[in-house]
């Protein structure tokens, strides 16, 4: 029946935007209709439904923004990558996204940007702490979320990055992540017989593949990686009210927490000690900044999709979020490092009863944004 | 048919008339030539790199510690040129996905490489250049680069500590006790490696970030003259024992394994007593 209202009806494309529109099943308009009947009046009257549906959706269209634009939200820090130099489009994009997803940057082409980083869990790695690179090689660090780095000063847990076109050349050389060289990936980009079509789509100058178009085609791709759904982004821009106990939590959290984990993307960039050791395996900031002072600081990391986000701290050392906060409850190590935020009344730790734990993780709960996490674009 | 001739004519003219707006008036070009030496009792002798591993030693560092050198690679950028009348001339560093420009890798390996020519240099006449040993942040902000800052190719390029190496030295001496490994010419086996990969380009108030990118400037002993049909030649000398004595004397006995900003500072520091101006011939 359903082909056969195809063969003789001309507007069939129109109906089924129709029925895709109000989440009709395929067909539901077609079986047991007295179609013959009705053709021609039916006919006029679906021409009027057109009319009113394109009426509609060219509205419709003026309010769909283009997704291959990166947009700053206004309570945003401003834009840190120079988008001048790197122009981002719909085919760099997906260039960026095929790379990200390819196990090619990898020595024995095992391992892809995407396995470390699981979109599902706000691009990081949910089954291993520290994460797990090439040949079951044990990283001594958590990967960190990729999302919002568009605004990020400097990049990895120690800042060592200063620009985001550098970020995956590190992964891609590192010995316990990809183990492969930039130039390695490069002759292997060269030999494939995709990948040389789809570079000089994307920059039709190129003659071969070279290492920093590749590194800019990844960048576009992360760098519309932005995250500004969560509910809180809709209480902030006033489109929803935040339940009792959330402003309850976020309320504990100004009080805090938000002297680090602060301002839109819930960090101010600085590398502190949090209290975790004694002594350090990973000395941090100091292998980039060579200060004695600056051992086993690590960067203050984003909360947002903190829930996601598990395990926890510069070395997944923590499961649960409770883990993480009850180490600063009760677990915070006094040390002449310690940052002296994480001190109340000279002792160190910050002080929550059960019940402000409960109204802090209800708070946490409104920074995932599931439609970043299932953006079909990303 | 006639007209689309006369149309293609005039384009023709239009675009050459174009191109020839951009080269200035009785602009011509200067060479820069960067000549690696070892000067030994007073002499220049020019630099001659061994094979990894070689244990023919001839050059001996301000401690007398013998040694040889595999590998000597430099970033050179932001060459601006002056003159007593008002001459002046910067070459301008512009670094994209493409191409760097403005910025030079001198690399011992590949002689061709260490000239330099500057062209479209107003006419007139010149006494002094400046430079920068290194890729200063300029060359970082935009990201990843192409020509020699490909972070791929220049093998200039420090990934966890992202920036360029300035200077890149490496080699054998007798009284090194190795341990230097995964470089481009010395491995685990390597037992008397010295590695010098002088870089560092932050410069961050209040911490222990070092910029050891040498800004460095020379006069001429005489006038280069520069005009259309006229290519002057510069000899610039780096020095290379100078390298490792002067301010701070470097020693082969401990700190002969260097990759970090804060491990270069002694050296970078001897670099500007290393580099002087040699002569220039019209």
């Amino acid at each position: 029946m359903a082909n056969h209202w195809q063969t003789i009806y001309p507007m069939r494309s129109l109906l089924t935007i129709y029925t895709n529109r109000f989440k009709l099943p395929k067909g539901s308009y077609t079986n047991g209709f007295p179609f013959y009947f009705l053709a021609m009046k039916f006919k006029i009257f679906l021409f009027f439904v057109g009319a009113i549906i394109a009426g509609c959706q060219k509205e419709n269209t003026e309010e769909v923004l283009d997704p291959y634009v990166l947009r700053r939200p206004d309570y945003f820090p401003e834009i840190t990558y120079l988008i001048s130099g790197n122009q981002i489009s719909k085919s760099g994009f997906e260039l960026g996204k095929k790379l990200f997803n390819d196990p090619i940057l990898s020595l024995d082409n095992s391992i892809a940007c995407s396995n470390c980083h699981v979109k599902a869990v706000a691009f990081t790695d949910p089954q291993h702490n520290p994460s797990v690179g090439i040949f079951e090689r044990e990283g001594s660090r958590n990967s960190p979320m990729i999302a919002n780095m568009a605004f990020q000063p400097e990049f990895l847990w120690d800042g060592g990055i200063t620009h985001l076109d550098f970020v995956p050349i590190f992964a891609i050389e590192n010995e316990k992540e990809m183990a492969e060289t930039a130039e390695g990936v490069v002759r292997k980009l060269n030999a494939s017989p995709i990948y040389p079509t789809l570079f000089k789509k994307t920059f039709p100058s190129l003659d071969t593949i070279t290492a920093p178009y590749m590194l800019k085609a990844l960048s576009q791709y992360m760098l519309l990686l932005v995250s500004d759904q969560s509910k809180y982004d809709q209480f902030l821009r006033g489109e929803v009210n935040l339940s009792s106990e959330e402003t309850a939590g976020l309320t504990l959290f100004k009080a805090k927490c938000a002297s680090c984990h602060s301002g839109a993307l819930f960090t101010n960039y600085a590398f502190l000690d949090n209290g975790l050791d004694f002594t350090h395996k990973d000395i941090g900031r100091a292998l980039i900044s060579a200060r004695v002072e600056d051992t086993g600081k690590f960067k203050v990391p984003s909360l947002r999709n903190i829930l996601l986000t598990s395990p926890y701290m510069h070395d997944g050392r923590f499961k649960t979020i409770n883990e993480v906060i009850d180490h600063y409850r009760f677990h915070v190590k006094d040390k002449p490092n310690l940052d002296v935020r994480l001190k109340t009344d000279g002792k160190p730790g910050l002080p929550m009863s059960d019940q402000e734990v409960e109204n802090l993780v209800s708070f946490f709960k409104t920074l995932t944004d599931y439609k970043f996490i299932s953006n079909p674009i990303f | 048919m006639k007209r689309i001739l006369i149309l293609s004519l005039l384009a023709l003219i239009i675009t050459s008339c174009g191109k020839e707006e951009v080269i200035e008036k009785g602009a011509g070009s200067i060479d820069i030539e960067f000549d690696n030496v070892a000067v030994i009792n007073n002499i220049q002798n020019q630099l001659s790199l061994v094979t990894p591993g070689s244990t023919n030693y001839n050059y001996t560092n301000g401690l007398g510690q013998p040694f040889n050198l595999n590998l000597l690679r430099y970033y050179i950028s932001g060459i601006k040129l002056e003159g007593p009348n008002g001459a002046s001339f910067t070459d301008e560093i512009k670094v994209d996905v493409a191409a760097s420009k403005g910025i030079y890798l001198i690399d011992e390996s590949k002689l061709a490489a260490n000239i330099i020519t500057l062209e479209n240099v107003p006419a007139g006449e010149y006494n002094k250049i400046s430079f920068t040993v290194g890729v200063d942040t300029s060359g970082v902000k935009e990201g990843a680069s192409g020509g020699v800052l490909d972070p791929a190719t220049c093998k200039m390029f420090w990934n966890w500590n992202s920036g360029y190496i300035a200077v890149k030295i490496e080699g054998q001496s007798p009284v090194s006790n190795g341990g230097v490994g995964g470089t481009e010419t010395l491995n685990s086996s390597s037992v008397n490696g010295i590695a010098y990969h002088v870089g560092g380009w932050r410069n961050v108030e209040g911490s222990a970030f070092v910029n050891n990118n040498k800004s460095l400037s020379f006069n001429f002993d005489t006038n280069a003259k520069v005009e259309k049909g006229l290519e002057p030649h510069v000899h610039m000398i780096l020095d290379v024992i100078s390298l490792f004595k002067g301010q701070n004397m470097i020693d082969f006995t401990g700190n002969h394994n260097v990759h970090k900003p804060i491990d270069g500072k002694p050296l970078a520091d001897n670099i500007p007593n290393a580099f002087s101006f040699d002569h220039l011939h019209q």
